[in-house]
């Protein structure tokens, strides 16, 4: 009996060293072989326009095989720390936009500029996508894709609130989240206007609506502007729309839950998010669901919306720089871009741009400082517990607005 | 007797409400693999679907590199277990059976390297193996876990060892055969259990584990299944919560089945009269 | 061992000559120990050398990527010392560790316990219930302790105010620390319960049961017979779960990462895990992370040196 378990435990070990390096014999790196990372939402959200890119590309040259390997968002960058450090980097990598400046200031990327012209559309890239790729002067990153944010509404309510036109100004979206609450007050946590307490990337949307800004450079050092007072004209203005559209705690975020389940739920009557939160709102309100741009405090126009998006670079190890760079003109040729704008992203040119109520949104855009440290700002969730001081009423907007504004300043020099 | 029968019902009583309590957010696991899309992340919640659903686990078993994943995780599991058991069981052997110089020093190793923080060791880890091409391969990722599974499986089955009462080991000695012979022919049935636990820990540990998965494997082809899991919740879209939960249910199984093989060892019906309570 | 077990090991011992419980010479303990150390070896030793040299460097994402760091001493260290936020955490961490081990072990033992007074049926039960529990991934596991608890919709708030226990309809349970840690706790120690209380098991059933039928037929009383036979069986494998608790729970950085989220976490309740990570590698500071990483290894070495050394002496061979 034991001598069975035995037998059987070292053919256990037999058969899988031999499996496993087996394996080993497969992965000798072939000379031909371009190793692209994509993020996960490539995978699942439109693997055709990988598979034609790849195509093109292995038509063009012959020899050739693209190895896509996918990577999830929240450890994408400490894997490619890893790679930095021991080698087995990739030839191109999908950064987002915010992650880029950091890498492109260490060196972790080849220089491209000469490239530029290689790129479709690269004379009208969308100008807050393409600076996010640039550093010093020189192209690092060509812009993938871009996403804004707009409002997802609930046309039954909206027409029952008797909400007759869409909102043109702050002050009528305002008037009209009141409408809705009051015809929907007998729904427990019911939320005219859903969006989280943290969610910064609203917030901030109103400071610079008002004119206002998250830091500035002055003298080549980084300063803090939220306690200016167009930043907390700003701040004010979105405290006061959120107190009276939102039932989400002071501490929520806009991940946990997502607006979307709570839409589904049916305890909102909008949303605040990326366009593409249409495709989750639920079976129910599927078909009562449609969007519109945030207004502006302006009427008529509309409020600049955070312009997220996502790059694509060449790590400065790599050995086939040049394929690398033809890999990525194939896949964010126009075909392509066309391809991801059918899928609800915004391309990366101005003369793409249709009239989808994302594309509209993104007329008007603001984005995060250009600085080296400033996903450290992000990570330290400075922005995030200034919201949740104001909403708390712990601190005033002006005061959380400086002592936010200092965090910032020493942040982002380096300190 | 009717005292103690008492006494066994209301223990009985404990143990099942106990069970409910504990076992309650695996079948919320369960429950919502089953559950159409609407009822996942309703309002109030859902306790048992009325209308099942598998389109879930459909959607999971189709997802890229599902089957070439499990046998990834088969292949290194199986291996890491078979491997560290035997290595840990000698080596706990020498240190619990013997005197020998470096024994204290042995020891400090064994513990001081489980104190050692992950995080910290992940880049230099990769770049080591690198330099062995030890990287998106399945041996590296074995050798991996034999480092972080060893040190522990040591230590507990040094306190199996000890804790055999010394008479035991000396009336099932036998004359004349060799020291460490009848060390392991010996001892070995009777740390059985201790074996087995530190076994299905190993077997868990290894199954689940990630970040060094994912650091060192980059081909979907060669990934584990839980770096392969991960690829659920690492999108910054719509996360698919129904298939989600319908594979974590399937990468549970293999687990339950380990477990089924060897619990018999853990002494499950022979202890009823070991203890008296 | 004193009292019973004592006059029973010597009616056995007069039985049989004794030919183990000598010194060994020879190498055979060495070729035991040697594969362990080899594989440790090769695969330890870099990093950890790597480890302890960037802890004395300036070594960033520039310097990564160049693969040279600065040498600057000591200067890590001490920037980590003079900082009040590593004190803070430090000690947040030692009353989460303490509180976490305790309850493990505690209610680890109680069910182990627990364990052998049932039925078969109801043993065979709740060792498949634990087993399950064990088996559920970590990621996924806290997924679904967060579905339970938050504030929209979680199950927790709606059986609370379906008991009448209270009106908790979207209670936020991550609004204070206090109450983010305790359900991280509360998570941890659901996960670690399975491999206490089984193991616990296992070495319960390592009492032999006709030591205690003849300790039994000797007429010794039940919580004798509990103290002089089982505890000293039990308490190898009681000690050795403390340690691996303390040394786990210290260093813990899943469960509070993924369970209060990134966009939560702040220097007022991160852990030494989450502390790590977040100035060490999410800010690429890894000079820094791998001061802390030794710092850390520091004190959970200091945490556990008590326990360590019981071990070692009742191990000790005589």
């Amino acid at each position: 009996m034991r001598s069975r378990v035995l037998v059987a435990a070292l053919a256990v070990v037999a058969l899988g060293v031999v499996a496993a390096t087996a394996s080993a014999s497969g992965n000798r790196v072939q000379a031909k072989t371009l190793t692209v990372w994509l993020q996960v939402d490539a995978q699942s959200g439109w693997p055709d326009v990988v598979a034609a890119a790849d195509q093109q590309f292995q038509t063009d040259h012959p020899g050739w095989t693209v190895n896509v390997q996918y990577q999830n968002w929240g450890d994408h960058l400490q894997k490619f720390d890893a790679t930095l450090a021991g080698g087995n980097t990739p030839d191109v990598i999908e950064m987002g936009n915010t992650e880029m400046t950091k890498y492109m200031a260490a060196g972790a990327f080849a220089d491209i500029t000469s490239s530029k012209s290689k790129f479709a559309n690269s004379s009208t890239w969308l100008k807050g996508l393409a600076a996010s790729g640039q550093f010093g002067g020189k192209v690092f990153g060509v812009p993938y894709y871009a996403g804004s944010r707009v409002v997802t509404y609930r046309t039954d309510l909206y027409k029952k609130a008797g909400i007759a036109k869409l909102p043109t100004s702050l002050a009528a979206f305002t008037a009209d989240a009141q409408k809705l609450a009051t015809k929907n007050a007998k729904v427990k946590g019911f939320s005219p206007v859903y969006s989280a307490g943290t969610d910064w990337y609203f917030a901030m949307a109103f400071v610079y609506d008002f004119g206002g800004s998250i830091a500035k450079t002055h003298a080549g050092k980084w300063v803090g502007n939220l306690d200016s007072k167009q930043s907390v004209a700003g701040l004010t203005a979105w405290k006061n729309f959120y107190k009276a559209t939102s039932k989400a705690p002071a501490t929520s975020d806009e991940n946990h839950p997502a607006p979307y389940d709570v839409y589904s739920q049916g305890q909102a009557g909008s949303i605040i998010g990326p366009g593409w939160f249409s495709c989750c709102v639920g079976k129910t309100y599927s078909a009562v669901t449609a969007q519109f741009v945030m207004p502006s405090h302006t009427a008529g126009q509309a409020m600049p919306g955070f312009l997220g998006g996502s790059d694509l670079a060449v790590p400065a190890p790599s050995g086939n720089q040049s394929q690398a760079v033809d890999w990525i003109a194939d896949f964010t040729n126009t075909a392509s871009e066309k391809a991801l704008q059918a899928k609800g992203n915004i391309p990366n040119a101005t003369n793409l741009l249709g009239t989808s109520v994302n594309e509209r949104a993104a007329a008007r855009s603001w984005f995060v400082p250009a600085a080296k440290h400033w996903v450290d700002v992000e990570n330290g969730n400075i922005l995030r517990n200034m919201l949740t001081q104001i909403l708390t009423g712990k601190l005033s907007v002006l005061q959380a607005a400086s002592s936010a504004s200092d965090n910032i300043t020493s942040v982002l020099n380096g300190s | 007797m009717s005292a103690r029968t008492a006494r066994r019902t209301l223990w009985n009583a404990v143990g099942v409400l106990l069970f409910v309590v504990m076992v309650f957010p695996v079948y919320w696991m369960v429950s919502t693999a089953f559950k159409p899309d609407q009822q996942v992340n309703s309002l109030t919640p859902t306790w048992f679907s009325v209308h099942p659903t598998l389109a879930h686990f459909g959607d999971a078993i189709h997802k890229p590199f599902f089957w070439v994943d499990v046998k990834n995780s088969l292949i290194v599991v199986s291996v890491t277990v078979v491997v560290s058991m035997t290595l840990a069981f000698l080596a706990a052997v020498a240190l619990a059976k013997y005197r020998f110089t470096g024994r204290k020093l042995f020891i400090v190793l064994v513990i001081g390297v489980q104190m050692l923080p992950g995080a910290g060791l992940i880049i230099p880890l990769y770049v080591v193996l690198a330099k062995y091409h030890q990287v998106n391969v399945l041996s590296g990722v074995i050798i991996t876990y034999l480092t972080a599974v060893l040190p522990f499986s040591v230590w507990t089955l040094r306190g199996f060892i000890i804790g055999i009462p010394k008479d035991l080991e000396e009336a099932a000695m036998v004359d004349g055969s060799t020291r460490i012979g009848a060390f392991v022919k010996i001892l070995l049935p009777l740390v059985a259990p201790g074996l087995v636990a530190t076994s299905v820990f190993a077997f868990i540990s290894t199954w689940n584990e990630y970040i060094f998965a994912r650091t060192l494997l980059n081909d979907g082809s060669k990934q584990t299944l839980t770096v392969w899991l991960s690829y659920f919740l690492g999108t910054s879209r719509h996360t698919d919560w129904g298939a989600l939960m319908a594979a974590s249910t399937l990468t549970a199984i293999p687990v339950v089945i380990f477990f089924l093989l060897v619990q018999r060892k853990i002494a499950f019906g022979l202890t009823a009269g070991a203890v008296r309570g | 061992m004193p009292g019973i077990a004592a006059e029973t090991t010597a009616r056995w011992s007069r039985r049989l000559p004794r030919t183990w419980g000598r010194l060994a010479r020879g190498s055979v303990p060495y070729l035991l120990v040697l594969p362990v150390v080899v594989v440790m070896g090769t695969v330890l030793g870099y990093p950890i050398y790597s480890l302890v040299r960037i802890s004395l460097e300036k070594y960033g994402l520039f310097e990564l990527i160049r693969h040279q760091g600065e040498y600057i001493g000591l200067h890590n260290f001490g920037l980590i010392l003079h900082d009040t936020v590593f004190w803070h955490t430090l000690l947040r961490t030692v009353v989460f560790t303490i509180a976490n081990v305790g309850l493990v072990i505690g209610l680890g033992t109680l069910l182990a316990l627990l364990l052998v007074r049932v039925s078969t049926l109801v043993r065979i039960l709740l060792t498949a219930g634990l087993v399950l529990v064990w088996s559920m991934p970590q990621v996924v596991a806290v997924q679904v302790w967060y579905w339970m608890t938050n504030f929209q919709n979680g199950v927790v708030n709606y059986v609370l105010t379906e008991l009448h226990v209270g009106d908790y309809f979207q209670h936020d349970w991550y609004a204070t620390t206090f109450s983010q840690l305790s359900l991280v706790t509360a998570l941890i120690v659901w996960e670690g319960l399975p491999f206490v209380a089984i193991t616990v098991y296992a070495a319960l059933s390592q009492v032999p049961a006709d030591l205690v039928e003849a300790a039994e037929i000797d007429g010794a009383k039940p919580w004798r017979i509990f103290f002089d036979i089982t505890v000293p069986i039990v308490k190898p494998v009681l000690l050795i779960l403390t340690s691996l608790s303390i040394l786990w729970d210290f260093g813990v950085f899943t469960q509070p990462f993924l369970l209060i989220g990134q966009a939560h976490l702040h220097p007022g309740n991160y852990l030494m895990g989450v502390y790590l990570y977040e100035e060490g590698y999410l800010k690429t500071d890894f000079g820094r992370g791998a001061a802390i990483s030794i710092l850390m290894l520091l004190i959970v070495a200091a945490m556990s040196v008590v326990y360590v050394r019981r071990m070692v002496k009742i191990g000790d061979v005589d």
